[in-house]
């Protein structure tokens, strides 16, 4: 199967046990509020952990009722993101949720060698993208955390990716290594790495998918495109996952489809034991709220 | 000033000027189609070079009269180019336009040293004016095509090309905003440097009258919205005209994003040569092909 809206999440959701969120330094009014949505909607059971004084204010301010919500007091940012992070590896909870902290301080913790969440893969994001004129969902990695990732860390980009769509159901998804052109270019490196992701899918190096790459921006997404270049490929207009050369690239194009293209976008962190919710201040209470159905659904 | 590709086309036609346009190669059916549109609006006159019997063949298979064509032949698609040239540089034609010819061999023809068309030490790059729904006026961008890793030399050459184009279209004032994934300059980020000396340039008076600032984030480049909510200074405010990239592979894929997912067409050209230079890809759509011909005769 392959997701066709973002909204088809919520069925996946729905046929399993509900997750445990866990909100780190819960006094954030732009995460309280998708938080407590996905709450209501049955989506997860989050645990709110940070200054209770601060968290019932911002809460009697909006009209959010709390009633019944568990929320452990801790005052204290760093300390509140590590007892949220002990949390998450002791198995008390299943996704890990930013609020009020800076991203330094929760990857600090998340990488902690004693208690953290590390799995010995590398971090990387991966975001869902729904927009009209695509027929289906179609993924997009790494466009926000690793900023010039080389062979090696694309292989781990594409890895953790990959086991995220098998997680959402998916049984061989199709991905497209992105390039600004669809020769090998030895002086273009995002060209070479692609072939070479290539030719190590072929050899079942990197299993459970099919990439092709280079393929550009057009070929990837449009069949049209590609059988005008006389494009030979299974993944050519049929991509579930676009694989981006670095954060440069990723990032104009992550952009230029949320604000262009008005995509939906949900995000998450992958290659923790848990997924993990990392949402900016930018992004729409609906983003955030798609985000945290993106993480409940990708849990084992 | 011009905000729109159709705004473009009714001002070539209201100057009640014919230009004439010399196509190599010109056996290809989609080159054929809007030519033809652009004759038919009459501000057009074509050459059509290369195997008569394929040229007549195809404008018949395409409904095409090929009586309104001068029709000229040649024995091959690298001749065809060179004769295109040719007649540009001897004044018999005023654009010169890639057919069905690779852009390579093409190309060659426009660089050549003796016979080619290229301003003296030129660098040739490629500027594209975008239009796109919920943007309400044209962005001019570079360079999707050409250059891979431009240096600085390079960047400021593109920057030149860009304001002259949006210059010509009335935009006297061009808001520049040098891209990147976020606003904030550092040693990770390639064009740091270059963006510091091409906004040093500008302060010096070297693009005449314009707005510059960079490294900016595209939603700090177009979206008002964002920079209100980021609080960030920048004279640019969303509003920019030009969009500098630090690399085809980040410019390619936001073009291709823009035409595919976000309804945009584009007008572009080949920049650097004494006169007008169209290369367009085939999986172009036919509105935008149409829109490349009306912007080769506003340079003019």
């Amino acid at each position: 199967m392959v997701l066709n809206k973002l909204s088809d999440l919520r069925g996946i959701v729905a046929g399993s046990t509900k997750k445990k969120l866990i909100l780190a330094a819960a006094q954030d009014q732009h995460s309280l509020g998708a938080v407590l949505k996905a709450w209501k909607e049955n989506i997860v059971e989050p645990i709110l952990v940070g200054d209770t004084e601060s968290i019932q204010s911002i809460c009697s301010s909006s009209n959010y009722d709390i009633t019944g919500l568990r929320i452990i007091h801790e005052p204290d940012l760093v300390k509140a993101v590590e007892m949220s992070v002990r949390m998450v590896s002791s198995k008390q909870a299943d996704v890990l949720m930013k609020g009020m902290v800076g991203t330094s301080i929760l990857l600090k913790s998340v990488l902690n060698k004693d208690w953290g969440l590390r799995t010995g893969n590398l971090l990387s994001h991966f975001a869902l993208f729904e927009v009209d004129t695509y027929h289906k969902v179609i993924a997009v990695t790494d466009v926000a955390m690793n900023i010039s990732p080389n062979l090696k860390d694309k292989i781990s980009i594409v890895n953790n990716s990959v086991s995220c769509l098998l997680r959402l159901g998916y049984k061989i998804p199709k991905v497209a290594v992105l390039g600004a052109v669809e020769m090998v270019n030895e002086n273009m490196e995002a060209t070479l790495d692609a072939a070479l992701l290539s030719k190590m899918n072929q050899r079942d190096q990197i299993k459970n998918c099919i990439i092709d790459g280079p393929l550009a921006f057009d070929n990837a997404v449009s069949l049209e495109s590609a059988r005008h270049k006389g494009i030979k490929s299974e993944v050519a207009g049929d991509t579930d996952l676009l694989l981006m050369p670095d954060i440069e690239v990723g990032n104009v194009l992550y952009k230029s489809l949320v604000f262009f293209a008005k995509a939906k976008v949900a995000s998450i962190i992958l290659g923790a034991s848990a997924p993990i919710v990392l949402t900016s201040r930018s992004d729409s209470e609906q983003a955030k709220f798609d985000s945290i159905m993106l993480a409940a659904a990708s849990c084992k | 000033m011009i905000r729109n590709l159709d705004q473009l086309v009714d001002t070539v036609i209201s100057n009640g000027k014919t230009y004439r346009i010399a196509v190599s190669w010109a056996q290809d059916q989609n080159t054929v189609g809007a030519i033809y549109r652009a004759v038919n609006e009459g501000f057009v006159s074509a050459i059509m070079i290369g195997n008569p019997t394929e040229i007549i063949r195809t404008c018949s298979n395409e409904n095409i009269d090929s009586g309104k064509f001068e029709i000229v032949e040649a024995p091959d698609a690298s001749t065809a180019s060179s004769m295109a040239v040719g007649m540009v540089r001897k004044g018999e034609a005023d654009i010169v336009m890639k057919g069905l010819v690779g852009t390579d061999v093409f190309l060659k023809a426009v660089m050549d040293k003796d016979k080619g068309i290229m301003k003296q030490g030129a660098v040739l790059s490629y500027v594209g004016a975008i239009q796109v729904t919920d943007y309400d006026k044209l962005l001019f961008i570079t360079d999707p095509a050409v250059i891979p890793y431009p240096d600085l030399a390079q960047k400021t050459a593109m920057l030149e090309y860009a304001i002259s184009m949006a210059r010509r279209l009335g935009i006297n004032a061009p808001k520049i905003a040098l891209i990147a994934a976020s606003e904030k300059s550092g040693k990770h980020f390639s064009s740091s440097g270059d963006y510091n000396m091409l906004r040093e340039k500008a302060a010096n008076g070297d693009f005449g009258n314009c707005i510059i600032d960079g490294p900016l984030d595209l939603f700090l480049a177009c979206d008002r919205e964002s920079v209100e909510i980021k609080g960030i200074k920048t004279p640019v405010n969303g509003d920019a005209d030009i969009l500098l990239f630090p690399s085809l592979e980040a410019c390619n894929p936001f073009y291709k994003a823009l035409m595919l997912f976000a309804g945009g067409e584009i007008g572009g050209l080949i920049m650097g040569t004494e006169k007008p230079v169209i290369v367009m890809s085939r999986s172009e759509s036919p509105k935008s092909k149409f829109y490349c011909i009306a912007m080769a005769c506003t340079m003019l």
